[in-house]
């Protein structure tokens, strides 16, 4: 083969490989089927760390211990307290049904030797006492929104879509609170590492990010993020979550997830 | 020595006139330039009718509500109280909810909206605990049952009492809570786009320090909450659905827009009236346009120095505008009549015409440093002010001197240039004979006057003395009286309000408590939280005047509630544990329950808390007593392991009440000593300065002893008098000695120094005494009713000024001489 032919056929394979990218140029809805099916692990340990900064710069620590499982489509979780002391071995069970059901809650709580189920209707209420509310720690009903593609932007270094999603009814925001939200999602992964969004009937807006993220055992996990609810520039509360020791596929029974366990502590 | 700076002066001002005369055009280019430079301040200009502007920005007790406001919000809540047969039945509630909703969703600056359709209702069972809205949206009552129980559960929620509900039930209140700062504009997702990474870096203030100052939400804001949720609730209005709109934000508002109207009003009704009187005085149409256009002039020099400045109007400095106009116009006037007078004396059959140049000279070197000098002492009364902790007041003192001082400026200059460019001449008609002078009847009473003071001048001092002592007495029982509200009319929609929700729902005012431990968790502490408890079953005792503690809203009922509902809703849980882990662990369930009440009444530390009072709106003058009665309280309660630190609204209103008794004392004292010390080196001699002082002290005796007998109360405006008056009536004496004692070296005998001075000087006296007495007795025409007293007294106060000065000083001079007590010609 001659230098030309060579330099054809080397042309044209790579416009061969590069056709699949030209072509499918996913639609806004279509990343976000592909982020609600990425793969989150399952019978999940990792110890996390929550730290809530008031706009004076005082900090709050509090760390917990959570494991995660799935059942079909459903999540359960259990969370127990680490520190401070005064809450230690408080604990939290939450069922996520895949359906539309809401959520079960419980808790336990050590100084009164009791549990309780806690009913909680909507989401937009605070996630202990943090910038994250309960829509925040959920994934949503992607039927729900209507997604747009506004650009693509590099974040960190790496390219993402961003991705403007607005709730299709007023029932949604007043579940989750917010109005209209904007994702940032890598275009390699489909981590969600940025998120921007507008708090309902306020001119108040959250800012995710998630500086941190890393493989483990093949998944996704993000190891580092913060919240921050801000009105124009100033800030005005900041939550930080580390996770630390994530661990999947442990062996956790769904005996685990039951009231009498959290009542019997870690 | 003193006599030959006089002299120096004197003449600097009459070729300062006689050279802006001949230039005048250079002399327009250099005013006009100065005006536009001062007026140019006017698009910076702002009002502030909310409580806190009442005192100085670096008010220590301003600083500590901004603290709290910094950390809870804005304590100053609206409170939409509806009056309705059957709250609890659908077509009310729903109507209710509706009303809820659209203010809810409709207005701005909005932070919360609270009523019996979202109030947190926490209750528990064997198995759960349920943190939800009273009537929760899934589960809207169906049947009249339904509804009983509703009611019965909201009835015996102590939280909702006389916040929500009144205590039978009948009475609800949708409690609206603002912003506290300005909203800015909401950014869109492209704008936020163009940002970048900016917006996530940590710099940017994510970690707890906040790059930009917050402002506080402006008048011009709270304005624009207010006539939305007033546009609202006017749909909603009817017989069988009462509603009133109560609370700080709508009385600001509502002062604001009553302010707003006033000073358009009294800006055209005190140019219009200077503009009549001026035209039966001088019966030409330069003598009222001379005048008016030089006041306007500066006026709004002084208004824009304030935008240059940056102070806002405020209530208080309101009447700014049309005082300096009717004090400007008397410098004027003084200015003209001499001038107008000599223009006539020069012109002859030959040259009718008249000499202006020769005119505006003369007028300038003999009436110019008489200006000056009662354009000092008018200023110096109202600088008096300018240190008042009351800051309106502090600024109306400097600004208010600033403008008198401004006006002087403007009067030297102007005059001479619109007497040049219009060339002004004489109006007297040489082609027919006769009598000139038409008002003769005048210059009549004031012959009458000066005979009749001289030969009664025994009776006229006794009679003084008489009423001097009377006034002395009345002064003693002069109180003082701070209530916002009640300046508005007693029909106007938002003092009905406060009055009704202060007599049906126990005030409509609050004080705020904050609560420091000092550590991280310290409200853990049981002994603490069962001492805040305590206090809010003890508060409920205090009392003093017409102020009592209505109720009183603190964490512990929060604990108490969960404590409750987490032990099956037995009463007997109603009650704060003696466990600091369960206390600890329960604000912990509260905080996961979806409620994010906690935010509004601790800090995210658990260190400090709020404790609200919520107290009738009465006279601020007793919230001093009030507040620290509380304190005590707090102090005896929760002992020294805590700090306590009283503040909002009511402890606002309160101190601009001390700092403003305080300043009123300072600011007589300051203008009487400072106006004495004048006259002492303008008369040049200490003993006819200090008895000059009599006449010009009587006026302010007699009106603050009136004040007393009428019970009619010092407040913000009616203690401004004293110091006004003062630099006003000071004014007429000025101009009375100074001629008497020209005319008594011309003609060495009393009477008749004492009829040409009436004649010459008195006639201007009269008419700037009519002209400023008219302009303070126009504020009776005021729609806040706190202008009215202001304006009557301080018009009468002028007027009294002007009688003492024709009565009193005549008759006083009589009996000096009479008993020797004037020495001899060289005392003058």
């Amino acid at each position: 083969m001659n230098r030309l032919s060579k330099n054809i056929i080397a042309g044209m394979s790579l416009l061969i490989i590069s056709l699949p990218l030209v072509a499918v140029e996913l639609t806004a809805r279509q990343i976000m089927d592909k982020v609600d099916a990425r793969a989150e692990g399952n019978n999940k340990v990792s110890d996390m760390t929550m730290t809530l900064i008031d706009k004076r710069g005082s900090r709050r620590v509090r760390s917990i211990r959570s494991y995660t499982k799935n059942r079909g489509e459903d999540e359960m979780r259990a969370m127990f307290f680490l520190s401070p002391a005064d809450v230690k071995n408080t604990a939290f069970l939450t069922y996520e049904y895949g359906d539309n059901r809401d959520d079960d809650q419980w808790l336990y709580l050590p100084a009164l030797r009791k549990s309780k189920r806690i009913a909680a209707s909507d989401k937009s209420g605070s996630f202990m006492g943090s910038d994250f509310n309960y829509s925040d720690m959920t994934t949503p009903d992607l039927n729900k929104y209507s997604y747009k593609i506004l650009k693509q932007m590099d974040v960190r270094g790496s390219k993402t879509w961003v991705i403007e999603s607005t709730p299709k009814n007023q029932a949604e925001i007043d579940e989750t609170g917010y109005k209209k939200g904007m994702i940032f999602v890598r275009q390699d992964n489909f981590m969600v590492v940025r998120g921007i969004r507008w708090v309902a009937d306020s001119k108040e807006m959250k800012y995710l990010d998630i500086p941190q993220i890393k493989q483990i055992d093949g998944i996704w996990v993000a190891l580092k993020m913060t919240m921050t609810t801000k009105k124009g520039k100033s800030t005005l509360h900041k939550t930080e979550l580390k996770f630390e020791n994530n661990r999947f596929n442990q062996d956790l029974n769904e005996s685990m997830f039951t009231v009498r366990q959290i009542e019997k502590g870690l | 020595m003193v006599n030959n700076i006089r002299q120096k002066l004197e003449s600097g001002l009459g070729a300062a006139g006689d050279g802006i005369y001949r230039h005048p055009w250079v002399a327009l280019l250099v005013i006009v330039i100065f005006f536009i430079m001062m007026a140019s301040g006017l698009k910076n200009l702002t009002i502030d009718t909310s409580t806190e502007g009442f005192l100085h920005a670096d008010d220590p007790t301003l600083l500590t509500y901004f603290d709290f406001r910094d950390q809870y919000g804005r304590d100053e809540m609206l409170q939409l109280t509806i009056v309705s047969d059957n709250i609890f039945s659908d077509q009310v509630m729903s109507k209710i909810k509706n009303l809820h909703n659209e203010i809810k969703h409709n207005v701005p600056h909005l932070n919360d909206v609270t009523s019996l359709i979202n109030a947190r209702n926490t209750t528990g069972n064997k198995g759960a605990l349920i943190v939800d809205d009273l009537i929760a949206d899934d589960a809207w009552p169906q049947t009249l049952e339904d509804w009983q129980r509703i009611k019965t559960v909201a009835i015996a929620n102590p939280i909702y009492k006389n916040l929500l509900l009144s205590e039978d039930g009948t009475i609800t209140t949708i409690a609206i809570k603002t912003n506290a700062y300005s909203d800015g504009e909401e950014q869109s997702s492209d704008a936020l786009l163009e940002g970048g990474d900016e917006l996530f870096s940590e710099e940017s203030g994510v970690d707890g320090a906040v790059v930009e100052e917050r402002l506080p939400l402006s008048d011009k804001e709270n304005g624009e909450l207010v006539k939305a949720i007033s546009d609202i609730v006017q749909h909603y209005q009817s017989d069988d659905f009462k509603i009133y709109l109560a609370g700080g934000p709508v009385v600001t508002a509502t002062l604001k827009n009553a302010m707003t109207t006033n000073m358009k009003r009294f800006v055209v009704t005190a140019i219009a009236t200077i503009a009549l009187i001026l035209f039966v005085l001088f019966r030409r149409v330069s003598g009222v346009v001379l005048p008016l256009l030089t006041v306007v002039l500066s006026v709004l020099s002084t208004v824009g120095l304030m935008g240059h400045l940056g102070i806002p109007i405020k209530l208080p400095t309101q009447i700014l505008p049309s005082f300096l106009l009717a004090v400007g116009v008397g410098a004027s006037v003084h200015l003209l009549a001499i001038f107008y007078r000599r223009l006539q004396h020069n012109s002859s059959p030959e040259y009718p015409r008249g000499d202006a140049r020769d005119a505006i000279a003369y007028a300038t070197s003999h009436s110019g440093l008489a200006i000056l000098m009662t354009s000092i002492t008018t200023a110096a009364g109202l600088a008096s002010f300018a240190g008042s902790g009351v800051a309106p007041v502090s600024d109306l003192g400097y600004i208010a001197a600033s403008g008198v001082m401004i006006s002087f400026v403007f009067v030297i200059f102007m005059t001479p240039i619109l007497v040049s460019i219009f060339s002004i001449q004489s109006t007297i008609d040489y082609s027919h004979d006769g009598e000139h002078n038409k008002d003769s009847w005048i210059d009549d009473a004031l012959v009458w006057i000066a005979s009749f003071s001289i030969h009664n001048s025994g009776k006229i001092i006794v009679v003084s003395v008489l009423i001097l002592i009377f006034s002395f007495i009345g002064v003693s029982q002069v109180r003082f009286s701070h209530e916002p509200y009640k300046w508005l009319p007693e029909d106007e929609p938002s003092r009905i309000a406060t009055e009704f929700v202060n007599e049906h729902m126990k005030g409509a005012s609050s004080a705020e408590i904050v609560i420091d431990t000092g550590r991280e968790n310290g409200l853990y502490d049981p002994k603490v939280m069962q001492g805040i408890s305590q206090l809010g079953k003890e508060l409920e005792t205090i009392q003093y005047k017409d102020l009592y503690v209505g109720k009183t809203l603190s964490l512990a009922d929060t604990l108490k509630e969960i404590n409750k509902a987490l032990n099956e809703n037995k009463n007997e849980y109603y009650s704060v544990p003696n466990d600091r882990k369960l206390i600890a662990q329960e604000f912990l369930l509260f905080e996961n329950s979806g409620s994010d009440d906690l935010e509004d009444m601790v800090d995210s530390q658990f260190q400090q808390s709020r404790f609200t009072i919520k107290m009738p709106w009465g006279d601020s003058v007793n919230y001093d007593v009030f507040v620290a009665k509380i304190e005590d309280k707090f102090n005896s309660i929760l002992g020294d392991d805590v700090t306590v630190t009283v503040t909002g609204m009511a402890v606002l209103l309160g101190e601009t009440v001390v700092l403003a008794m305080k300043s009123m004392a300072d600011g007589y004292l300051i203008a009487a000593t400072i106006i004495t010390f004048m006259m002492i080196i303008l008369l040049g001699n200490i003993r006819m300065g200090l008895f000059s002082m009599i006449p010009n002290l009587t006026p302010i005796i007699f009106i603050l002893g009136l004040m007393g007998w009428f019970d009619l109360r010092l407040d913000l405006f009616t203690m401004l008098i004293g110091s006004i008056a003062i630099g006003l009536a000071v004014d007429d004496t000025i101009h009375f000695m100074h001629n008497y004692r020209r005319y008594y070296k011309e003609y060495g005998d009393l009477e008749r120094a004492v009829k040409e001075t009436l004649l010459s000087t008195g006639r201007a006296m009269l008419v700037t005494s009519i002209v400023l007495s008219t302009g303070f007795y126009l504020y009776m025409f005021s729609t806040l009713n706190i202008l009215f007293n202001f304006g009557l007294l301080t018009g009468t106060a002028i007027v009294v000024a002007l009688l003492s000065d024709f009565f009193l000083a005549p008759a006083m001079l009589q009996q000096l001489h009479k008993y020797n007590l004037i020495k001899s010609h060289d005392e003058y």
